[in-house]
Parts: structure tokens; C-alpha cells; sequence
């Protein structure tokens, strides 16, 4: 047998097996199988093979529930916002800051309660105004003083705080080790190692690092996640690690991260 | 000995230093998940250590034998010297460049992205430019295969081809085009992003594209054992090879079918049209027939060696087979867990049962029977036939191989079966820890503590293999005789140019790539909104 | 097997060629009950992949859109089915416990906002991965109340061991009367 006509054979059968096994895999997939489907979407044949192909389709959004009472952050985070400050708005900022050093301390630190704002990350201190701003965050405090505050006022506000130096609490606690809680989370509640977002180990953007922070700020603020009080976490993120957590536990995670020192840059 | 031993020997010391390295960070997260450990204090550091476990086993460990074999056989099926032996240094330079460029950043937990990339996840550029050298540094192997292969062709023309080598080629060139996928997206997405150049990306367009890379990367695996099945077996146990132009067949068959049935990768995922899904799932069905025909073949050479012995009966040959031999030992464990690791790759492949198992621990219980237990443990009976070729000194000393074998093989059924089972009670994969007190995950405690036990076994396996290796260098020096493949019961004078050629089913491999990922790749490029900002990992305080 | 010819242990040239081909067929009949047999089910059990490619952008879930956190959680629709929507981020679903109805046609909706995540809800079929950029849907039945877990099944970063969710499949009755109270039900307790 000459090779000629065998070369030809079996050029055509692979090419007409493979073909055809396609053919037949589409038809059944593209056509087939979006009608066999009990209940199918599609009006007409064209629209499944469309659909089946993975053309975009998509809905019209209505009937969407709206927040009842309360109204929710409508900052968009991104990692590289506000990065790029220049001396100009620091220098802006710093200027709109004395009227928070009352308060705020004026290197940034608090002697209170009060959170210290000192080389906080730029986005998470903009975050927080805008949303007190439009009222998604309330306290009785805040909400006044930042109501004169223009959107360019939160970034000048904001890349001051970031430029300050992290420096350690004015009442530093002895530190002691991580409790249960922060080490490891609760996988089962749904809450996982703080240190993956928070700093230590990961950072996630939008959320601040917390190493010196008040204890007691600290605790009120998980505490009103847990209740629902406070509700600027995008889409419910800090409310569904806050609400797992026992007194007890949030506690323990506030009096760790107070006794700690900030991270260096 | 062959003459290029110096290079296969590089080859296998990389492939397999670098696998002693990473095995024991394997049974290490095993322990560190299992009941018998408290959650360890950095998650990351699991993570850090899946990445690397997973990038030596995926990318380095294999791609390392396939090139050693393959030039193993490029001089011993032609019977001349490699062409290019300069460039498969180089190669084998870049693959070593390679490994060290990635697993710095990878072991400072600047990369853990696991070894399947994760976008719009992306770590430090350093761990994808090093995958990528490792890339580069194979296709000089592919470039040496083919070169090699058409000389022989020209000096000999109409001859058939070796069997040995036409398949060796034939599993090259499917790494060749299957490897595209993930480098075009490294290239053009990963690498942009992770050195800061673009900070969005679309994350379902990269998944797509490391499909196109991720399925036929097993296949490119297979190939050495599946070469050893064919080629080495029946001779190693004194038979013959049942069928050639069926061995050219299957290879071919996984040249055209291995790679573009990718998207089953991708059965849950929502940027992929269902009809594609389907025709993927299709071809994957196509793919099991090579498999399913190779079963065969090798079955019926085996019991030619053991009728030549003596055996008789419908089934009672199987007593007349060498047992003591360790290729025999080792194609029969091979293909108990091929048996196994197949028939879940069979549940795999379709959505409906895919919805059962999908990101479990199935999944992981399955690639580990079938890749570190079928397709390795011929990784290691192909470089116990080769390693008197290589060092000109003979074994004397059979049992520890034995004895390597089995261990390898309790240790991975041990490890792998329980893993299959908590995968089935809905054990979610890659988790650095588990609430074994946590009702539902208490059924889960004693599988895992098994397959814990099995890991270690295999640490014990993998020094064995290490202590066979170098003692083989130490031995008496023993000129071996020429190294030689299984001859087929009936030789071919003359092969269709189809299965003495590549054209045809690179062809197809080619149209089957364009039909099944043609628009699913370009529906998403031509959009806009599907790119997602990227998240840089690792990145700290 | 016919492979012992007469003339000693190793077959002859037809012998090879007719056992191959007849094992051949064999394993193609094998291949293609196995497709039917896949096939059939789907449509039976109507466990077919997502019929409609559609797409989100995750910075704004929260801001615009049908994955608004007030919006999130079971929806009865008019055809009496109920729509899950559902928010992944690092590292938790939104909302953290899920209530679905027994006996109903129940579709999930998922999207996420940074990386890709994936769900299986233990003591049911229900699998299914979320990619950013894109909205995943898939629809089921549940036969039995059962309360279940809903881990996240794709590593999603260093958090991923903690994401775990809550399922809780109940009686319709009890469904009907939930959602006669609130126009989105799920099981968070606030």
C-alpha cells in the first residue's frame, strides 16, 4: 500500500471525527441542553447559543431594598487612593488639623480615649470622614466638626495624619501575648486571625493598623460593630467578625493591640 | 553509558534535590492541619509553604525529569549523540536560574499566591519571573526534541521512527503549546500587575487562560511514566511491547486531546458560557480513551513476559510474573493507583459530579494518587533503569529499591484514601487550620490523622530513593551493556506517515485550541468591565 | 483473552490488531454511557452550569447595585422561587447566616468584592465559585431543615481557614412567615 492514499485516510477520518465530535458537542451544549433545561430562560434559539457561548447578559436591577433608617459607607477603596499627597496638601492639612489637636493631641496622639490618628493609613483616616460625612459612621463629637469639611479637606486632613510619625502611646501597657482570639480567630464564627488584615501578617486595604490604640476605644468600637450601632464597615465585614465574639474575647483583643507598639513604616 | 550522561544526571540531581526539599514540607502541612498539631500562630506561613510545595511538585520536579528522560532517550532510541548539547545546558541553566529566582521571594512569604497564581491576587514579580525562566528553560528542551527527531528523519527517510522517541516528541510538543497559556498570562497580566505597571486586571480571563496550561500540564507529567510503561517495562521484565502502532496512537491521541478540555477546570466558574463547559467536558470524556487504551496494551505485554516464563491459565500467568524485579513491582502499584486516581478523574470531569467535590479535599486526595503516586513512582523505576546508563556503576543491592516501592506506595495509598473521604464529607481545601471540635468537622479527625501517618511514610520513601540514588553512584564501577527499549511483538516495517509525524495532530491540537478557548479568551479581552483592581499580597505593614 | 496463538506465547499480527480494536470499542462504549449517563442527570436534576455570563463591578457593590448590603440575603420573588444574594470579601459572606426554604426553587447570586472566593454547602450539591469582576449564580432544591456549613472553598488570602458561613435550611411555613416580616431574611443575629 503506497503511503499516498493512507495519508489521505487518515487526514480525513481525524479531521471528520473531530469535527464531528464537535459539531455534536455543540449542538447538545449550545442548543440542547439550554432547552432541555425544565424552566429555561431563553426565548429563542440564537438567545441560548449567546447565552450558552457566555455573551455578557446582563439583568436590569429593580426591587433592590434600600438601607431602613440608617445609611451605609460610599467610599470606594482602591490600594494606590491618595498615595500620591503632595507637600502642599500635608501642609493643607496640617493647618485644617489644629482644629482637631484638642481632641486628637497635637502630634496626633491622644491622652484619652480618643483615637490616636498619627501615621494611621491615608485611606482608613479619609474613609472615616467621608463617612461621617454623610452620616454613615454618627457620633455627637464628630459629625459637627466634619460637616464644614469639603471632599479636597478629608485628603489634605488625611495625608497629614498618614505623613505624621507613629510614635509610641502616651500610657503604654506592658505588653502581654496574643490572646486566643487575635492569634488565631474563631474559624467556626467566622472570624478570622485580625493580624491577616490588620497588619501583621497581611493588610487589607481601608483597614487601620490598631498597635497603641486606646483599649477602650478599641472595645467600645467592636462592641458597637457587635450591636449593629456602628455600620460603616463595607458590607458588614468588621460586623461579622464583632458580632462571634464573646465580651470576654473582645476584651482580651482590645487590651492586646493597646499594649503594643505601632508597626514601623 | 551514555554519552550525555553528565547532563540527564544534572537533570535528575535537580529534579529530585529539589523534590527531597519540597516533600517534607508536604507531610509538614499535613501535620500542622491534622488533629495532632495546634493551629499554628502565622497562617501565612502554611500558605508560604503550600506555594512552594506546590511550585518544586508542579513546575520544577517534573519539567526536571521529562527534559533528563528525554534526552535519555533522544541518544538511545537514535543511537547518535544529542544535537545541541550546549543548548540543553543552557536550558537546564535556566530551569536552575529559574527555581532559585522563584523560591527566594516565595520563602520570604512575599509570593504566597499558590502555585495556581490566584489573580487578581499577585506577590512579589521575582516568584513569576523565576516560573517563567523555568518555562523558558523547557521549551529549549522542546526546540532539542524536535531538532533531534527531524535530523533523524532526513538521515533516514521513510524509516519509522523509533517508538521510544516518537512519543517522547509527541509529549514535548504538548507541553510546547499547552505551556502558552500560562505564559501569556504572566506575560501580559500577572507580571504587568505585579510590578506595578496596570493595577487592574481581569481575573477571569487569567483563570481562563491558566486552564488552558493546567489540565495538559498533567498529561506533559504522565508522559515519562507512560514512555516507561511502554518502553521500558516489557523490556525490564522480559516480554514485549503488545502493539506499536497503538503506543504511537494513544501518544498522538494525547498530543491532540490533553490540552484544549481546560475549562473543566472551570466547571463553578461564572465568566465562562455553559456550552463551552459542556464541549470541554466532552473531550475530556475523548481523553480517557489513550488512558484506557495504554491499560491494555501494557496489560497484554505483561502477560506476554509471563507466558514467555511459563505462565498459564486465564489468570493464573500473574504468578509466573518476575515479582522480584522492581519495574514489575513498580508498573503493578502504578497501576492500582492509576485504577484509582483515574476512576476519580473520571468524576471529575463531568459538572454534575464535579459539583459533589469541587475545591474539597477530594480534589487534592485525587491529583496526589494519581500524579505523586502513579506517574511518580514510575518517575522513580525509569531512574533506577537509567542510573547504571548514568553512572557506569551497577545496583547490587535490589531490596532497598523494593523496599522504596512499597513504602511509596502504602504511604501513598495511606495518605491519599482517607484524603479522597473527607473530601467527600465536604472538607474545604487550603485552609491552614480546622475546628476539629466543630460537629461537622469531627468525622473528618481520624481520616486525617491517616493521611498525616501516610505523609510520613513517604518522607521515609523519599530517603530511601535519595540513599538508592547516591549509593549507586558509589558502587563498583560496572560498564553496563547498551541501553535498550522494548521491542514490539510485531515491529513495523513501515508506519503511516500519521503516526511517524506530527503534523496531523498538532494540527488538530491547534484547531481544538482555537475552537474550544478561541472565544471564551476574546469574548473577555474585548471587554471593559471586567478587569478588577489587583490585590498586592505580602505586602505587610 | 485470545492473545495465546497456536504457535506459542506471543500472538500473531491479527490477534494484536483485532483485540485492540475490539477493546477499542469497548472503551469508547464506556465513554460515551459515561456522557449520557452525566448529561441526562443534569437535565433531570437541572444541575447545569450558570446559563447566563453576567458581570459586576466589585469596588462598588456597596454602593450601587443589586449586592447593596441592605439587599443582601433570601428575596421571595413574585414566581413564589427565592433569590440568595450574597457578598464575599476577605474574610467573610455577607450575610453570615444564610436561611433558605425547604421544597422551593432557591437560586444563589454571589459576588465578590476583591478576590476570588467559592462556597459548598455542606449536606448539599451546592458548589459554586465567585470571581471578582463577574456574578455567579447557580439554583437548587433542599429537601430536609438542616443547619450546615458554608466555608469558603477558594484560598482567598492568609484569612481564608476563617471563612466560614452558616446555612439554615427550614421549613417553607416558617420561610413564608420570616419573609412576611422583613423583605430580605437571613439569620444573622444583630
Amino acid at each position: 500500500m503506497s503511503t499516498d492514499p493512507s495519508r489521505t485516510r487518515w487526514l480525513t477520518t481525524a479531521i471528520a471525527v473531530t469535527l464531528g465530535l464537535v459539531l455534536l458537542s455543540a449542538l447538545t451544549g449550545f442548543v440542547g441542553l439550554p432547552f432541555a433545561e425544565r424552566g429555561s430562560p431563553f426565548r429563542s434559539v440564537w438567545d441560548a447559543i449567546c447565552s450558552s457561548a457566555g455573551l455578557v447578559r446582563n439583568r436590569l436591577v429593580t426591587d433592590v431594598v434600600g438601607p431602613s433608617g440608617y445609611t451605609t459607607s460610599a467610599v470606594v477603596l482602591s490600594a494606590d487612593m491618595l498615595q500620591k499627597a503632595g507637600a502642599e496638601s500635608i501642609g493643607r492639612g496640617g493647618t485644617l488639623a489644629q482644629q482637631c489637636t484638642m481632641c486628637h493631641g497635637n502630634r496626633g496622639l491622644s491622652d484619652a480615649t480618643i483615637p490616636n490618628l498619627a501615621g494611621q493609613y491615608v485611606a482608613v483616616i479619609y474613609k472615616q470622614l467621608q463617612d461621617y460625612g454623610r452620616g454613615a459612621r454618627t457620633s455627637a463629637i464628630m459629625s459637627p466638626r466634619v460637616a464644614s469639611l469639603s471632599d479636597q479637606d478629608m485628603r489634605d486632613l488625611a495625608a497629614y495624619y498618614a505623613y505624621l510619625p507613629r510614635l509610641p502611646p502616651y500610657h503604654p501597657v506592658a505588653a502581654g501575648p496574643a490572646p486566643l482570639i487575635v492569634q488565631h480567630g474563631a474559624p467556626m464564627r467566622n472570624i478570622p486571625p485580625c493580624a491577616t488584615c490588620h497588619g501583621e501578617v497581611d493588610h487589607k486595604v481601608g483597614t487601620p493598623w490598631l498597635e497603641g490604640e486606646s483599649a477602650v476605644y478599641l472595645g467600645s468600637q467592636l462592641q458597637a460593630f457587635a450591636s449593629g450601632t456602628r455600620h460603616n464597615d463595607i458590607s458588614e465585614q468588621m460586623r461579622n467578625v464583632a458580632r462571634g465574639m464573646t465580651s470576654a474575647e473582645i476584651e482580651g483583643a482590645a487590651s492586646y493591640y493597646a499594649s503594643q507598639y505601632p508597626p514601623e513604616r | 553509558m551514555l554519552r550525555s550522561s553528565r547532563l540527564i544526571l544534572a537533570h535528575f540531581w535537580l529534579a529530585f534535590g529539589t523534590f527531597a526539599l519540597a516533600l517534607p514540607l508536604g507531610a509538614w502541612q499535613m501535620l500542622v492541619r491534622s488533629p495532632l498539631h495546634p493551629w499554628i500562630s502565622d497562617p501565612e506561613h502554611y500558605y508560604r509553604s503550600v506555594t512552594a510545595h506546590g511550585t518544586v511538585m508542579g513546575y520544577v520536579f517534573p519539567t526536571l525529569v521529562a527534559m533528563g528522560f528525554g534526552y535519555a532517550i533522544t541518544e538511545a532510541a537514535l543511537k547518535r549523540p544529542l544535537i545541541g548539547l550546549k543548548w540543553a545546558w543552557a536550558g537546564w541553566l535556566l530551569v536552575a536560574v529559574g527555581t532559585i529566582t522563584a523560591l527566594i521571594p516565595v520563602s520570604m512569604g512575599a509570593a504566597s499566591v499558590l502555585y495556581t497564581f490566584y489573580l487578581p491576587m499577585v506577590g512579589n514579580p521575582f516568584y513569576y519571573i523565576g516560573v517563567v525562566l523555568v518555562v523558558v528553560g523547557s521549551w529549549i528542551w522542546v526546540a532539542l526534541m524536535a531538532v533531534n527527531v527531524y535530523a533523524w528523519k532526513r538521515a533516514n527517510r521513510g524509516a519509522p521512527v523509533p517508538l521510544a522517541m516518537y512519543v517522547n516528541v509527541a509529549g514535548s510538543l504538548l507541553w510546547g503549546w499547552t505551556a502558552v497559556g500560562a505564559a501569556i498570562e504572566l506575560l501580559f497580566q500577572i507580571l504587568p500587575a505585579s510590578l506595578g505597571l496596570t493595577n487592574t486586571v481581569d481575573a477571569g480571563l487569567g483563570r481562563v487562560f491558566f486552564s488552558w496550561t493546567l489540565h495538559a500540564i498533567v498529561y506533559f507529567w504522565l508522559i515519562p511514566a507512560y514512555i516507561a510503561y511502554y518502553m521500558i517495562v516489557p523490556r525490564a521484565i522480559g516480554g514485549r511491547l503488545f502493539s506499536d502502532s497503538m503506543a504511537r496512537l494513544s501518544f498522538a491521541l494525547f498530543l491532540v486531546v490533553a490540552m484544549p478540555i481546560g475549562i473543566h477546570h472551570l466547571f463553578g466558574d461564572p465568566q465562562v458560557g455553559a456550552g463551552f463547559k459542556f464541549v470541554h467536558s466532552i473531550f475530556t470524556a475523548l481523553v480517557t480513551l489513550p488512558t484506557f487504551l495504554t491499560v491494555f496494551t501494557i496489560s497484554a505485554s505483561v502477560e506476554i513476559a509471563a507466558r514467555l516464563r511459563g505462565g498459564r491459565g486465564t489468570l493464573g500467568w500473574l504468578k509466573a510474573l518476575p515479582w522480584d524485579n522492581p519495574m514489575m513491582l513498580a508498573v503493578a502499584m502504578s497501576f492500582f493507583m492509576l485504577g484509582f486516581g483515574g476512576a476519580g478523574g473520571l468524576i471529575n470531569m463531568t459538572y454534575q459530579l464535579d459539583q459533589s467535590i469541587h475545591n474539597t479535599q477530594w480534589v487534592t486526595g485525587h491529583f496526589h494518587l494519581i500524579f505523586a503516586g502513579a506517574i511518580v513512582i514510575m518517575y522513580f523505576a525509569l531512574a533506577y533503569d537509567l542510573w547504571p546508563h548514568l553512572t557506569g556503576r551497577a545496583f547490587t543491592d535490589l531490596r532497598l529499591i523494593r523496599a522504596q516501592l512499597w513504602t511509596w506506595s502504602i504511604g501513598m495509598i495511606t495518605l491519599t484514601f482517607p484524603w479522597h473521604w473527607v473530601g467527600i464529607l465536604g472538607m474545604p481545601r487550603r485552609m491552614a487550620f480546622y475546628d476539629y471540635t466543630d460537629p461537622a468537622n469531627a468525622p473528618l479527625a481520624l481520616s486525617v490523622v491517616a493521611s498525616t501517618i501516610g505523609g510520613a511514610i513517604l518522607v521515609v520513601s523519599a530517603a530511601l530513593f535519595l540513599i538508592v540514588l547516591i549509593r549507586g553512584h558509589l558502587a563498583a564501577p560496572a560498564e553496563p551493556a547498551e541501553y535498550r527499549f522494548s521491542i514490539a511483538v510485531h515491529p513495523p516495517q513501515v508506519v503511516p506517515v500519521a503516526l511517524n509525524g506530527y503534523g496531523l495532530w498538532v494540527g488538530l491540537m491547534l484547531l481544538l485550541t482555537a475552537i474550544n478557548y478561541g472565544f471564551p479568551i476574546a469574548n473577555l479581552m474585548g471587554r471593559h468591565d471586567t478587569s478588577v483592581p489587583v490585590v498586592h499580597i505580602g505586602a505587610g505593614k | 483473552m485470545t492473545s495465546v496463538s497456536q504457535t506459542g506465547p506471543t500472538p500473531g499480527h491479527d490477534a494484536v490488531e483485532s483485540a485492540e480494536r475490539r477493546w477499542s470499542a469497548v472503551c469508547l462504549c464506556i465513554i460515551v454511557l459515561l456522557v449520557f449517563l452525566a448529561t441526562f442527570a443534569g437535565v433531570r436534576q437541572a444541575s447545569l452550569p450558570q446559563a447566563r455570563l453576567e458581570t459586576v463591578d466589585p469596588r462598588t457593590l456597596h454602593v450601587t447595585g443589586e449586592f447593596i448590603e441592605s439587599n443582601l440575603g433570601s428575596a421571595i420573588e413574585p414566581d413564589e422561587s427565592v433569590t440568595v444574594r450574597i457578598v464575599g470579601q476577605q474574610y467573610s459572606f455577607t450575610p453570615q447566616c444564610i436561611v433558605v426554604p425547604t421544597d422551593t426553587p432557591v437560586t444563589f447570586r454571589a459576588a465578590s468584592a476583591d478576590v476570588v472566593h467559592g462556597f459548598l454547602i455542606q449536606n448539599s450539591n451546592v458548589n459554586l465559585m465567585v470571581v471578582p469582576g463577574y456574578v455567579s449564580t447557580l439554583s437548587t432544591r433542599f429537601s430536609k431543615p438542616v443547619e450546615s456549613n458554608m466555608p469558603c472553598h477558594e484560598y482567598c488570602g492568609t484569612g481564608h481557614e476563617g471563612m466560614w458561613a452558616r446555612v439554615h435550611v427550614i421549613e417553607k411555613s416558617q420561610f413564608l412567615k420570616l419573609a412576611k416580616q422583613r423583605r430580605r431574611v437571613s439569620c444573622v443575629t444583630q
